[in-house]
């Protein structure tokens, strides 16, 4: 495991998901999301669902001002969550559809990218 | 709860009859002739909705919009005064586009053609060489556009001297747009679309509920839609002028799926803190003319601008407005889920627009049909026609302004 990919300590399990899921931008998630398969968001979603919460909890009594990169990680697979949510819990067989018609959504503005 | 209170009631056609019943011509979704009469009829004479003051937040700021209905780029600046004005992107030495980048903070804006310079109320402060000219510079200023504020909300008028103000023209809805999260709200999210049909064709989509069973099975699916209220039509209609509204239906027994849960938590608990609970109990979406819609939600606090491009071209703008930075990573988790669930239903929306667009413009039918429960369709079309009605018949009687 590079240091690039290393989570807060307790979630080392989800590190397997930093560099897929792990990404700067809204845009780049919702990017992420239209390019994955149902199954690869199936795999993210089982794995990281549970921890979510503990996640959010942890983070949370961090600070957004005193994230660490490691912190900054783990942030940004909670909102690729939000994304991959939508496509298990909501879409489900008709992901791949719903996909296509996205694409010419583009985000282009995002609270999450305009940290103080 | 009284559930017999609670049942779902459909508005009765009776009550929507007013507005006609007969079939709708097409000519109006794609006739280039009737988009010319739109530009002068309407876009170069309502209030258009053009940004969120949290744009122009300090004095010097300014931003730049297009407006391509009425071939305009227009400047708005916060001026040292913190007094808001906009004037066509225009430098008055040969017609330059005076402003090139989209945003930012300055005191005076120079044509990059002869650096002719203005400054935050458009007077023309320095022009090199100007004695060589057989001008004052007291007569070079920007050419002023009307701008105010409604509910946070930034909007321009092209009309040198507009009929009505901008509380007029939106009366009485001010006063309930002014109770959003937009009036306070200090930051927003934002995704855009561009699509190929004609922007009513595109806000008709908006203001129906019939097709949220077939478009949005899972998106919307049982948020509005249940066995009491299938079609998820709406709870009533207000016609206001102009404008319109509609109370929408959402189904007690709606069932979110686990991480769906962990994000709504925290946008209705943030909208409790807001102060916004009997906007959470109260489902509204408002519907203001010409191109500009605003959902009430507290949780999906979201305005979506529809903005003509050309007779079968537009571009939907949607904002979600929130009232600081995020302060958390709840919240901004929370956030993030809201856009993206808000943009899965947009996204459905698009593609069957577009279809729609391609019949129309091949000419294949004359008409189209709009039920009851498509009324705000109905009312929409009839409030466009009327404006350029009336505009038509103003040139044909106009003889010496004309």
């Amino acid at each position: 495991m590079t240091d690039a990919a290393v989570l807060p300590g307790g979630f080392e399990p989800l590190q397997v998901f930093v560099d897929k899921w792990a990404l700067a931008t809204s845009f780049e998630r919702s990017r992420e999301r239209e390019t994955s398969s149902l199954a690869q968001m199936r795999e993210f979603y089982d794995a990281f669902a549970p921890y979510l919460n503990d996640a959010l909890a942890y983070l949370d009594r961090k600070g957004l001002a005193e994230f660490t990169p490691a912190d900054e990680r783990l942030m940004a697979l909670c909102l690729s969550l939000a994304h991959v949510t939508l496509a298990v819990e909501v879409q489900g067989e008709a992901e791949a559809q719903n996909a296509l018609l996205r694409h010419e959504m583009r985000i282009t503005r995002s609270t999450a990218e305009r940290a103080a | 709860m009284n559930v017999e209170a609670a049942k779902f009631r459909p508005v009765s056609n009776e009550q929507v009859a007013v507005l006609g019943t007969q079939p709708i011509p097409v000519g109006p979704y794609h006739d280039p002739d009737y988009f010319a009469l739109e530009r002068e009829a309407v876009f170069k004479r309502a209030w258009l909705h053009i940004g969120h003051v949290s744009e122009l937040p300090e004095p010097g700021s300014f931003i730049v919009r297009k407006v391509e209905a009425a071939r305009a780029s227009i400047l708005i600046v916060r001026g040292k005064d913190d007094v808001i004005r906009a004037f066509y992107n225009v430098c008055t030495h040969r017609g330059t586009e005076l402003v090139a980048q989209s945003d930012g903070l300055a005191s005076t804006f120079s044509c990059r053609y002869h650096m002719w310079t203005f400054n935050d109320h458009g007077e023309l402060r320095g022009a090199p060489d100007f004695e060589r000219f057989f001008l004052d510079k007291a007569d070079c200023g920007l050419s002023k556009v009307a701008v105010d504020v409604a509910a946070g909300l930034i909007f321009i008028n092209l009309t040198p001297e507009p009929e009505q103000t901008l509380s007029e023209f939106l009366s009485p809805l001010e006063t309930q747009l002014e109770q959003l999260p937009c009036a306070t709200a200090t930051t927003f999210a934002e995704y855009l679309y561009e699509i190929d049909a004609n922007w009513k064709l595109v806000y008709d989509n908006f203001q129906e509920n019939y097709h949220l069973r077939f478009i949005h099975p899972r998106s919307v699916g049982t948020t509005a839609t249940g066995p009491e209220n299938p079609f998820g039509y709406a709870t009533g209609f207000d016609f206001v002028g102009l404008h319109r509204k509609q109370a929408l239906w959402m189904n007690p027994e709606h069932q979110p799926g686990p991480v769906q849960v962990s994000a709504l938590e925290r946008l209705v608990n943030d909208a409790m803190s807001g102060g916004y609970d009997e906007l959470l109990a109260n489902s509204e979406y408002f519907a203001v003319f010409p191109n500009f819609f605003m959902l009430n939600s507290p949780i999906l606090p979201f305005s979506h601008t529809v903005f003509p491009i050309g007779p079968e071209k537009s571009r939907g703008v949607i904002r979600f407005y929130w009232r600081g930075e995020d302060d958390s990573a709840t919240q901004r988790f929370a956030r993030e889920y809201a856009v993206a669930a808000t943009r899965d239903v947009h996204a459905e929306d698009r593609g069957v627009i577009e279809a729609g667009q391609r019949g129309i413009s091949s000419g294949a039918i004359q008409h189209i049909h709009f039920q009851a429960q498509e009324a705000l369709c109905r009312h929409f079309i009839n409030s466009v026609d009327a404006t350029v009605q009336a505009y038509k018949a103003e040139k044909s009687l106009g003889g010496f302004g004309a």
